[in-house]
């Protein structure tokens, strides 16, 4: 009966000593390095003058409150330098994505996808195989236009996918880490 | 020569003389007793008791007794055995005359609410089926939840091959309670793709409860429960064990699983491990890539008796494993989605087998701890107390940017302390009397190395219960009847959504109560009759408030909710059975279980815009809700060697409200098998083999109808017919025993998809499966 007594008394001691410890430890916030919150679209006029810069912006990451989205204005007929932008700007300084994406080159491409008729999107870099990536490009216009241009970016592609170096989809697989949809208008 | 001469007088002298001493020592003992079936606790005919080493045996008669008589002073090891059964081994000190009563236990899946009978103890008014040791050896490659799926009205959420859930008739997660050695499983049981840490290969019995209410166990359950139970050790001094391997060609999985014990007056003690392994799945035509899987687990039991009234035993297991997810599953928004819906064979798909695990995966490490004591009062009432602490550890790995798949994205750890006192007394006029006191903390905490904003928030949970349950027969009527209330704490911690980050408390306290009545009538000794009724209440789960983020599997944003109420349950079952003999046996049971604030998914008009894309929104939203269904299983011994079996489970889930059908409930299904068990042994060369038995199973589940196409991103799968087939026997060698089993799952390569397995969206399910298995016993 004491054997008893003892084993009755550690278990509801122990449970009482465990029962007594409050949550008032604070969570650790997690450092979230990864985000990408802003996506800049920088298009150069080759023939010079000042650039358009299409953004997406969304600095609360997913949910929270809605992100902004800058259209832009193209003049037709002409020629653009276009160079993409990712940073997570949640980390002071600012996290620079873009160079996440260049070390792993292999393993992210760029699409664009556009319902502008005449406005072509080419690739202007290429990674270690000597397959696109998207992070320089050049954009074409030709006839005035209403529209939009969408920005996919794929994280483990397969570039050897039929089509998907000239930049079709269709065959990449992959994950979609970015695609945003901006309102184009070629004047 | 005259040496020669003496020597032979005295071998003369020896050979007369020996039998003499012999009779001198007591060889005019006698070992009777009878055979019982655990379950039933109806008696065994034509069961086989034989003393290996001594040439002797006997059968039992129709009332299960047998006599060896003439039996001299000595230890015995008696093998008892029986056509369906597994063998057994007692072993026995003989001094004087012994009468044992023993129990054998069915390997076939029995059903255990049988027709009252008078020898027959009854435990519960509610529907219990129970999977046996043997039937959990001979399925050692498969999970706990896949185990689980041959009782009828059961059936298992997927998410690929190696992550599956139980569902008891419809309910799982939240709703379902498991118990592992009588310890409710605490762990991420919210999430559709966390499949019960528990190795099945420790427990010697399975049991399915499909109730109207568990009052004796903490945990949310709605009605039904599963229990793991690890037996007591038997009083066995030598070593005793067994070793399990098994192949299996899909996937080339091995696994090994070894179990010892021994009792001793000090100390009993019992130790299992397991160790599997499996690469790539393949369907009917194409590999699962990245779908391996290695699991190690090890439990170890203790027993001690301190006086006559008073003993303890300490439980320690722990459960480790790492899963791969199919590569081609693991998608970014929902255009992802879509394209893979269009596909035939998942992206990543490659000609190549390989044991690697990539992300995505999962690591999951559960363990246990036990202490549970037993004190008898006097004869007629026992106190129990219980301690136990569990520890589960997950981490689930994603395909990251920059070297990130190596951090996980998701980090939880969980800490729970369960503290139980109970108390039982059977009155003189065999009223049965349990009452118990239960506390469970739980402390839930992510870890911040994931660098990624948790799905759901830290948080501390506090329940006690107290319950009372009374059970008493009268006539011809057992009757049951219980009540349990609960109080339940969470103190959460939340992360904010908006920047700059903040932390944000809820305090939140619930109370659950839960009554049940039942009644079993016994109409003649071959049919009965089952009344229950339950009604249950289930305070929502710290999932369903906070969660907050994207669900990469399903490619939606999911919203807990705080404003959630507790939902209530009314379910009510009527079951039959009848019995005819050995011969017939059928079994019925009807339930109609009505949710008032049913906690769903449910998909909300807005689509949110994210960087990645536009994601649908789901919100845990309430509803009322019913759910109805039959399950039907008859059984048919056409002679000695020869029994059919046929299941039929049928399940209806709706929402009331808003008059829609709910989405993820199982579909309808039918089985058949027939088994022919040869009656007497085949010899092959020097060996017989007994209990050779050729089973032939077949199921046939229905195209899920109860859904509209709008309420998912596709059209479930139509239905699908899988054939199989399992052979095996038990060979008696000179001191241990061999089991040979071969199965073959899907016999005929059917290429198919399930309605509960979310890969259904990117791939086929499993194609055939050869599975080898010997288990050596000594």
């Amino acid at each position: 009966m004491t054997k008893l007594k003892t084993v009755i008394t550690t278990l509801v001691g122990a449970t009482l000593a465990l029962s007594s410890c409050k949550p008032d430890e604070v969570p650790v916030i997690p450092n979230e390095e990864e985000v990408i919150t802003t996506l800049n679209y920088t298009l150069t006029p080759n023939t010079g003058g000042t650039a358009i810069v299409l953004s997406f912006q969304d600095l609360d990451g997913d949910g929270g409150n809605a992100p902004i989205i800058t259209g832009g204005t193209l003049e037709s007929n002409k020629t653009y330098t276009g160079e993409l932008v990712l940073l997570n700007e949640q980390e002071s300084p600012s996290g620079n994505i873009t160079a996440e994406i260049q070390e792993e080159d292999e393993d992210h491409q760029f699409f664009f996808q556009t319902n502008i008729a005449g406005l072509t999107v080419a690739y202007n870099d290429q990674d270690t195989n000597g397959n696109p990536i998207g992070l320089q490009s050049t954009v074409t216009t030709t006839d005035v236009g209403n529209g939009t241009l969408k920005v996919i970016l794929r994280h483990e592609p397969n570039k050897s996918g039929s089509g998907v170096t000239s930049g079709d989809i269709t065959n990449a697989g992959g994950e979609t880490d970015i695609e945003v949809t901006f309102n184009v208008i070629v004047q | 020569m005259k040496k020669e001469i003496e020597l032979k007088i005295y071998i003369l002298f020896i050979i007369i003389f020996i039998p003499v001493f012999g009779f001198s020592q007591n060889c005019s003992l006698t070992i009777s007793g009878n055979i019982k079936d655990s379950d039933t606790g109806l008696p065994l005919e034509f069961g086989n008791v034989y003393i290996k080493t001594h040439s002797i045996g006997t059968s039992t008669d129709s009332r299960g007794s047998f006599q060896l008589p003439n039996i001299c002073k000595g230890n015995y090891h008696i093998t008892i055995s029986h056509i369906g059964c597994e063998s057994k081994q007692i072993f026995v000190q003989l001094t004087t005359d012994t009468v044992l009563n023993l129990t054998m236990e069915h390997s076939i899946n029995t059903l255990e609410g049988v027709v009252l009978s008078a020898k027959y103890t009854l435990k519960t008014t509610q529907n219990t089926n129970i999977i046996s040791k043997q039937n959990i050896v001979d399925n050692a490659n498969e999970n706990l939840s896949n185990m689980l799926e041959s009782i009828n009205g059961v059936s298992t959420l997927k998410n690929g091959s190696g992550i599956s859930k139980p569902v008891v008739n419809g309910l799982y997660g939240n709703r379902l309670t498991i118990l592992n050695n009588g310890v409710s499983q605490s762990g991420q049981q919210w999430g559709n793709d966390h499949s019960p840490e528990i190795d099945p290969l420790v427990a010697n019995k399975i049991k399915v409860i499909k109730g109207t209410s568990a009052l004796e166990y903490m945990g949310s359950n709605l009605g039904s429960v599963i229990l793991v139970e690890p037996k007591k050790i038997e009083r066995e001094p030598h070593l005793h064990g067994s070793a399990n391997y098994f192949f299996e060609t899909n996937g080339l999985g091995n696994g090994l699983n070894l179990q010892l014990q021994q009792y001793n007056p000090k100390i009993a003690w019992k130790i299992n491990g397991t160790l599997k392994k499996s690469g790539d799945k393949k369907t009917a035509t194409y590999y699962l890539n990245n779908t391996g899987n290695q699991e190690a687990n090890f439990a170890l039991q203790l027993q001690k008796s301190f006086s006559e009234n008073f003993s303890t035993d300490l439980y320690f297991s722990t459960f480790n494993t790492e899963i791969g997810v199919l590569r081609g599953s693991h998608i970014g928004n929902l255009t992802d989605l879509e394209e893979a819906l269009e596909r035939e064979i998942p992206f990543f798909t490659e000609d190549d087998f390989s044991y690697k695990i990539d992300a995505p995966k999962q690591q999951v490490h559960h363990h246990l701890l036990k202490i549970h004591s037993n004190y008898f009062i006097d004869d007629t009432q026992w106190l129990d107390f219980t301690f136990a602490g569990q520890l589960n550890n997950r981490k689930e790995f994603d395909v990251r940017r920059s070297g990130r798949t190596d951090i996980p994205a998701l980090s939880l750890q969980q800490y729970c302390y369960f503290f139980e006192g109970k108390h039982q007394k059977i009155f003189k006029n065999k009223l049965k009397l349990k009452t118990g006191v239960q506390f469970n903390i739980t402390d839930n905490t992510n870890n911040p190395e994931t660098g990624l904003l948790p799905l759901i928030p830290d948080y501390f949970s506090y329940e006690t219960g107290v319950y009372l349950l009374t059970s008493k027969k009268l006539n011809k009527s057992f009757l049951e009847i219980g009540l349990r209330y609960d109080d339940v704490k969470q103190n959460v911690v939340a992360i904010s959504s908006t920047i700059p980050r903040e932390i944000i408390r809820y305090n939140n306290n619930f109370q659950n109560f839960s009554a049940s009545g039942g009644w079993i009538y016994s109409v003649s000794d071959c049919f009965s009759i089952s009344y229950n009724m339950g009604y249950t209440t289930r305070n929502p789960a710290i999932n369903e408030l906070y969660s907050s983020g994207l669900h990469q599997g399903v490619s939606g944003i999911e919203e807990g909710s705080t404003a959630l109420q507790s939902e209530k349950s009314l379910k009510t079952t009527i079951e039959f059975n009848a019995k005819i003999k050995d011969k017939f046996s059928f079994e019925s049971l009807i339930y109609y279980q009505n949710i008032n604030d049913f906690i769903y998914l449910n998909p909300q008009d807005e689509i949110r815009l994210t960087i990645r894309g536009a994601f649908p929104v789901f919100k845990y939203e309430q509803t009322n809700a019913e759910i109805y269904g039959i399950d039907i299983s008859g059984k048919y011994q056409i002679n000695t060697s020869l029994q059919t079996k046929l299941d039929y489970s049928f399940i209806r889930a709706n929402d009331l409200s808003n008059n829609l059908p709910l989405i993820n409930f199982p579909t309808n299904n039918i089985r058949g098998s027939i088994v022919y068990e040869f009656s007497k042994s085949i010899t092959v060369g020097e060996k017989q083999l007994e209990n050779f038995t050729i089973e032939l199973n077949n199921i046939y589940v229905f195209k899920q109808k109860n859904i509209l196409i709008q309420q998912d991103f596709v059209l479930p799968p139509t239905g699908y017919n899988l054939l199989g087939i399992k052979i095996a026997t038990d060979v008696q060698l000179k001191k241990t025993s061999l089991r040979l089993t071969t199965k073959v799952d899907n016999a005929i390569n059917v290429a198919y998809r399930d309605y509960l397995n979310r890969q259904r969206y990117f791939a086929n399910d499993l194609g055939v499966n050869v599975t080898f298995g010997v288990s050596l016993k000594f």
